[in-house]
């Protein structure tokens, strides 16, 4: 019972309270680039679930089984890039091979996620944490994607409506996109401490 | 000799990270090179030579969005060759070669005219226009100009183009040919339909440019430099044909010869016009006739 305790207030802590997006400020490049519309920014979101589920998995395992028992936490950086590139590689080839509309709509961003800082983030993070068991590994990783698929859909929800609006000429692209991402982040803060 | 040590034992190290990161790359390769295979997505190569075969200006003339699109749908179905305006004869006879198919009608490139040659002086108006700057708005008004055929000059054909080929001059929606690449965006962006096709066999074109099916004295009224359907052309070359008021140039006879040239100087509107990239500047229409006794 205490485990499942855990793993929830884990969950929901590096969902909402501990938001990759809104508090760490990391994947910011497709969470500006790609939340143009509803249905790509979840496609997104998913990818980057996907991708940061397994990597954070992989990244825990190889740091606690291969890296710290020899000593070399120098080579964290340098494994976790690869594994986070390869991880990025399978779901780009799986996702040409089944969603190939998906495919053509991320264009660049897909293989951009490789250089997406939340994930290299995250996998850091669980390190930083202290991060003890494996499942608490996994259940994190998966967290930290759901939150950045809400945040991605929160902000092209809201960027659906503004196109809609009256924007003065001088904050029209950009500029309002970037001070929705602070008002939304200033929101969330509102979770702090909830936990 | 402790610095020895410490050389050696960094040296043990790094040999250890390097056969480990050696080790995790193996694995992680293996591993891609199975999904790859798995994974394999057949991507027909004639798809690349047709795109390469297309003028990637990414129009939408065909329909598609892109090149790309349309290089995929035209091989699926082989119907749709011949569907890139701007690439014409060419594209298409390229594509027919890649795809091992015979084009079956071959004609000139098809390029866009304006059927109205009236500049804001020789229109009439009856108000002045003060709403939505666009055709398509301004054509919903009734008797937004007198004449209900021609041109309204708010520019939907310009804004549609993306070679930046046509411009509004005092009122009257002008193509520039050395630009125009026929993907026909201007002919459905105007509401009024005035914007016809012809085959471009020579480099400048004649075009009776009117598209007033009023009867004569209708159009003489409210244009300067209307069809009156008068059929004087017609007198002098079978490539004329008069048909409700309007007379029409039938390209499959014209050819630029003596007759047509005096069809040419005989129009008393002087809406016989050339159309082209060097065409000259169209004719003064004559002097209107003095106005007969009204009954």
């Amino acid at each position: 019972m205490d485990t499942v305790y855990m793993l929830l207030t884990g969950f929901i802590s590096v969902v909402l309270i501990n938001n990759l997006v809104f508090t760490k400020f990391l994947g910011i490049c497709p969470y500006i680039g790609v939340s143009g519309r509803i249905d790509m920014a979840f496609g997104m979101g998913l990818a980057v679930t996907f991708v940061m589920t397994l990597s954070g998995t992989l990244t825990w395992m190889i740091d606690h089984w291969l890296l710290i028992p020899l000593g070399l936490e120098v080579a964290r950086y340098v494994a976790f890039i690869m594994v986070i590139a390869a991880a990025v590689q399978l779901v780009e080839m799986y996702v040409k091979r089944f969603f190939p509309s998906l495919y053509e709509s991320f264009g660049i961003f897909l293989p951009l996620i490789t250089t997406n800082c939340a994930i290299l983030g995250l996998c850091l993070f669980l390190v930083i944490w202290g991060v003890g068991s494996l499942i608490e590994a996994v259940v994190l990783s998966f967290g930290g994607g759901i939150g950045f698929t809400i945040a991605i859909c929160i902000m092209a929800g809201i960027r659906e409506n503004l196109r809609m609006v009256d924007v003065p000429e001088a904050l029209q692209g950009a500029p309002i996109t970037l001070i929705t991402a602070g008002l939304l982040a200033l929101a969330f803060m509102g979770f702090a401490g909830m936990i | 000799m402790m610095i020895l040590a410490s050389v050696v034992s960094v040296l043990g190290y790094a040999v250890l990270a390097g056969l480990i990161m050696l080790g995790l790359g193996t694995a992680f390769a293996v591993l891609l090179l199975i999904a790859n295979e798995k994974l394999k997505v057949p991507v027909d190569p004639r798809v690349e030579e047709v795109y390469a075969a297309l003028p990637h200006l990414d129009c939408g003339a065909c329909g598609y969005p892109g090149c790309s699109g349309y290089a995929k749908a035209v091989i699926e179905n082989p119907e749709l060759l011949g569907g890139c305006a701007p690439g014409g004869p060419e594209a298409a006879n390229a594509i027919a070669a890649i795809l091992n198919l015979q084009v079956s009608k071959e004609g000139p490139p098809l390029r866009p005219v304006v059927m109205c040659r009236a500049h804001k002086p020789e229109r009439t108006y009856y108000g002045q226009y003060q709403g939505i700057p666009s055709c398509i708005a301004a054509n919903a008004v009734a008797n937004v100009q007198a004449c209900k055929f021609g041109c309204l000059g708010y520019g939907d054909c310009m804004r549609a183009c993306k070679f930046s080929a046509m411009r509004i001059e005092n009122g009257l929606a002008t193509i520039d040919y050395t630009k125009c690449t026929g993907c026909t965006a201007c002919v459905k962006a105007c509401p009024r339909n005035l914007i016809k096709l012809v085959p471009f066999a020579h480099e400048n074109m004649m075009v009776v440019a009117c598209n007033s099916l009023e009867n004569g004295k209708s159009t003489r009224a409210f244009c300067q430099v209307g069809c009156i359907g008068c059929g004087l052309c017609v007198k002098q070359s079978d490539a004329f044909a008069v048909e409700d008021n309007l007379a029409r140039v039938d390209y499959a006879k014209y050819e630029p010869s003596g007759q047509n040239e005096t069809a040419y100087n005989k129009c008393p509107t002087g809406v016989i016009v050339y159309r082209g990239p060097t065409a000259q500047a169209p004719r003064e229409p004559k002097a209107k006739p003095a106005p007969t006794a009204k009954a």
